[in-house]
């Protein structure tokens, strides 16, 4: 069991945000309408109803998490909803001291009985709620006093307060979810900084400053600084860019081929994430002929040169991946040996040890977008020169991954994903036995033993410790291999500030401490 | 007149019927589990959600059951909750419908405005350099796709020029400048193509009327040419223009899915196309319902007009 095993462990809160980046020299200026754009429209503003990771975008604006955690995924209580909190192992609890005198956008007080509220709303299979299966680990609710609250958990919870950061973590006003019911999707009351001001379906999404929220900067002043946000869709990335640079909108993520102008450009500041997200892997389906043979994906592995693919495709703005799933600047990171390297004579050897000298064939699926599909013709160009044929499907990312996980249609699916620097999250979705994103579902008593002790520890460095075993064993054999980490990059104007507060842990826009140099001059 | 109406909307029951039918069966016989498809790519729903969609959606019962629990909330104006946002899909259709509407009205006027004049000019100037440049013109826009035509528009308005915004909409009864801007270039990619097609039809009735006997006549009482042309000749000239009208709504709509995404118009075009990417088969039912209403009433409406067009088209009543 844990090393920890019966003490109680203290994370002490600070009531008054201290953060750990330095202070700017110029004083925040108040006011300002913000406009933003994105490429997708939002699925639902109700953080645990929306299917789409996309989503972020919207609701980090709206809503504040119990626990909140800064950009390498640390708890962080100074901006939680959470000023404190206990973690007990003899029974297995949480228990969180709440912020006192926050209120919801429709007036009604943040409370233990909110958190019950949340929690349970959650738990419900019949919410549909999108982040239940990492929190089913929770037996009950407690309601201890009007700021005390304990989660009793089924066994520990090594990654509980990572994913209380994520959408699990969300607090929504009990009364307007109870009032509106399904139409609360979009006219959401949360605790966070913004309140949803409008909605034009498909169009855009106008928020303005929630006058009271409990927020504050390093110096004490009240958050948020912007006056209005409109975050439009613009669902062409050439068109987003062109809205950026003719200051139609005042942030924006980079493609991978802009991002050297706009480098040049100096009237724009580039703020960059390294592993923001897993621009290519390559997924394997290890129980699909021919790729059951682990010499067989081993020779596809050596085969590809992934510097090529960095150059052509991402213009060597990517970084070229050194390990698995948990990205460079994941806490659970390290570069691994074990990770199939590009060695074409080795893939040549490992072909004629199969009995496959003269190479196969087979079928691969991949997303119907601009980078992925160039990206597939290299490869199968890479293969070809081992003697490997490659035949490439387009689909849509949603159908592609379902008929690849669930359909069992493909035995490799060459797809990106999202940054989640919590390991548990796909360990207990790709990598168990039964989990949703394990295609081939073969019973490994071995792996899902390693997954269930690394979310059992509270200690960092021993479940470091064990993600990092268990990542060696996926890239060995072969299952789940990046090949490029992708990076995020904001571009604003200068007249933009507190960009480098912009990105949070998942890489989503966070638009509570940004401020307009010249807040008068920002209507359009 | 009023049996003749009855008898028309009468029809369109079962050809809606069936329209609908075809859809429900084409959405169902994706291959996959239509359950899972509603889960975002990255994101997971456990079993027991799974499950509690597909009994939420009928997913477990056979397709013509599920067609008809559907039909019979449909009549009564029920199209059901989007299986991706959760909005409404009636409230859905209303807003997207109005944007497609505006959108699909000014893209019509456009075609009409460059297409009426340049038929009858061509007409009138047959065999001069001005019919030659208009009969090119216009074979030219029945060749070229539109959306080809729509990336050209924005690469040379939008990007080279900066002349014309290249995404979104604003509401035209809101800003109405600002709500013709934006509408410009998608109105003009879409309705290019009715417009060659209206031009081809315009001139070949101005040349077949103006050899009509009357305008002889009228000619021969020394009525000058343009009174000729604009008073006697055009009305009559209009009315194949008129059968044109009905058969471009349909056009319209069809041209709407690949223009609306191509210029990230929210209509419904792009709602359709968003709700077949997404297996969202309430939403892409309710959406092709509502087009294939609106392609049947513009067929009956173009047939009332030709009655009050043309004293010599009358709908019995026997």
């Amino acid at each position: 069991m844990d090393v920890m095993g019966g003490i109680r462990r203290r994370v002490a809160g600070a009531c008054i945000a201290v953060l750990a980046t330095a202070a700017v020299g110029e004083p925040p200026r108040y006011g300002g309408h913000l406009r933003i754009a994105y490429t997708n429209e939002p699925m639902s503003l109700d953080a645990v109803l929306g299917r789409s990771g996309g989503d972020a975008y919207y609701w980090r604006q709206i809503f504040d998490q119990l626990v909140d955690a800064d950009p390498e995924l640390t708890p962080r209580p100074a901006t939680s909803l959470a000023t404190s909190w206990e973690i007990t192992e003899a029974p297995h609890a949480i228990t969180f001291e709440l912020r006192r005198g926050v209120r919801f956008h429709d007036g009604t007080p943040f409370n233990a009985d909110a958190v019950k509220f949340n929690v349970e709303r959650i738990l419900d299979p019949a919410t549909m709620a999108t982040p239940r299966a990492s929190m089913t680990v929770i037996d009950s609710v407690d309601v201890l006093g009007e700021h005390r609250v304990r989660l009793n958990l089924k066994r520990p919870w090594g990654a509980g307060l990572n994913m209380l950061a994520d959408r699990g973590g969300v607090m929504n006003s009990p009364t307007a979810v109870r009032r509106l019911g399904r139409d609360y999707g979009w006219n959401p009351s949360g605790t966070g900084p913004f309140r949803v001001a409008g909605v034009v379906t498909g169009t855009a999404v106008h928020l303005v400053r929630n006058d009271d929220y409990w927020g504050v900067d390093e110096a004490g002043n009240r958050l948020p600084y912007l006056d209005e946000v409109t975050i439009r869709v613009i669902r062409d990335e050439t068109v987003l860019v062109s809205a950026l640079r003719t200051g139609e909108i005042d942030v924006a993520y980079l493609p991978y081929k802009d991002v050297s102008t706009f480098r040049r450009d100096r009237r724009f500041r580039i703020e960059t994430m390294p592993g923001g997200a897993i621009a290519h892997v390559f997924a394997f389906n290890v129980a699909m002929a021919p790729l059951d043979d682990l010499r067989l994906r081993r020779a596809v592995m050596h085969a590809i040169d992934p510097r090529a693919i960095n150059t052509a495709i991402y213009f060597d703005n990517a970084i070229l991946a050194d390990s698995g799933m948990w990205p460079v600047g994941a806490w659970a990171h390290e570069p691994s040996a074990a990770r199939p390297g590009y060695d074409p004579e080795r893939s040549r050897q490992l072909l004629r040890d199969a009995g496959k000298p003269d190479g196969f064939e087979f079928t691969a699926v991949t997303n119907n977008n601009a980078l992925h599909i160039p990206a597939a013709e290299i490869v199968r160009a890479m293969l070809r020169r081992v003697g490997i044929t490659m035949d490439i499907e387009v689909l849509n990312a949603g159908v592609a991954t379902e008929r690849f996980f669930h359909g069992r249609q493909y035995p490799l699916y060459m797809t990106g994903w999202s940054r989640y620097p919590e390991p548990d999250w796909l360990a207990s979705l790709a990598f168990k036995s039964d989990g949703y994103y394990n295609a081939a579902n073969l019973p490994r008593p071995d792996i899902d033993a390693l997954v269930e002790r690394g979310a059992s520890f509270y200690d960092l460095a021993a479940r470091k410790r064990t993600y990092l075993e268990l990542n060696d064993l996926v890239l060995r054999e072969a299952w789940f291999v990046p090949l490029i980490y992708g990076v995020t990059y904001a571009a604003a104007p200068l007249r933009v500030r507190n960009l480098d507060r912009l990105m949070g842990w998942d890489g989503k826009m966070n638009l509570r401490e940004i401020w307009i140099a010249d807040p008068s001059a920002s209507e359009p | 007149m009023w049996r003749y109406l009855l008898r028309r909307l009468l029809q369109m029951v079962p050809v809606l019927l069936i329209v609908t039918f075809l859809v429900h069966g084409l959405m169902h016989a994706m291959p996959g589990d239509p359950a899972r498809a509603l889960v975002g790519p990255g994101e997971s729903l456990d079993e027991e959600q799974l499950e509690l969609i597909r009994r939420e959606h009928n997913l477990d019962r056979p397709i013509p059951v599920q067609y008809a629990i559907w039909l019979g909330k449909a009549v009564q104006g029920d199209l059901g909750r989007s299986t991706q946002n959760q909005r409404p899909v009636v409230e859905e259709l209303r807003t997207r419908a109005a944007v497609t509407l505006q959108f699909g009205v000014v893209a019509w006027i456009m075609a009409v405005l460059i297409a009426v004049p340049a038929g009858i000019a061509s007409a009138v100037y047959r065999g001069r350099p001005i019919d030659y440049v208009a009969t090119v013109l216009s074979i030219g826009g029945v060749a070229i796709p539109n959306f080809w035509l729509g990336i050209m528009a924005i690469l040379l308005f939008g990007v080279t020029l900066g002349w014309l915004p290249t995404q979104g909409y604003v509401d035209i009864f809101e800003d109405p400048l600002e709500g013709l801007r934006y509408m410009i270039l998608p109105a003009f990619a879409l309705g290019i193509t009715s417009s060659a097609i209206i031009m081809r039809q315009s001139r070949s009735a101005m040349l077949e009327v103006l050899a009509q006997d009357y305008v002889r006549t009228a000619r021969a009482k020394g009525m000058r040419e343009k009174a000729v042309i604009w008073r006697h000749a055009l009305r009559n000239a209009l009315l194949p223009v008129v059968t044109v009208f009905g058969l471009q709504t349909g056009r319209i709509f069809a041209g709407a899915v690949v223009i609306e995404t191509l210029f990230g118009i929210p209509g419904m075009g792009q709602f359709l196309v968003q709700a077949i990417f997404m297996r969202d088969f309430l939403a892409a039912q309710g959406a092709v319902l509502l087009m294939a209403l609106a392609v049947l009433v513009a067929n009956l409406v173009t047939d009332v007009a030709y009655a009050w067009l043309d004293p010599r088209i009358k709908y019995d009543d026997r």
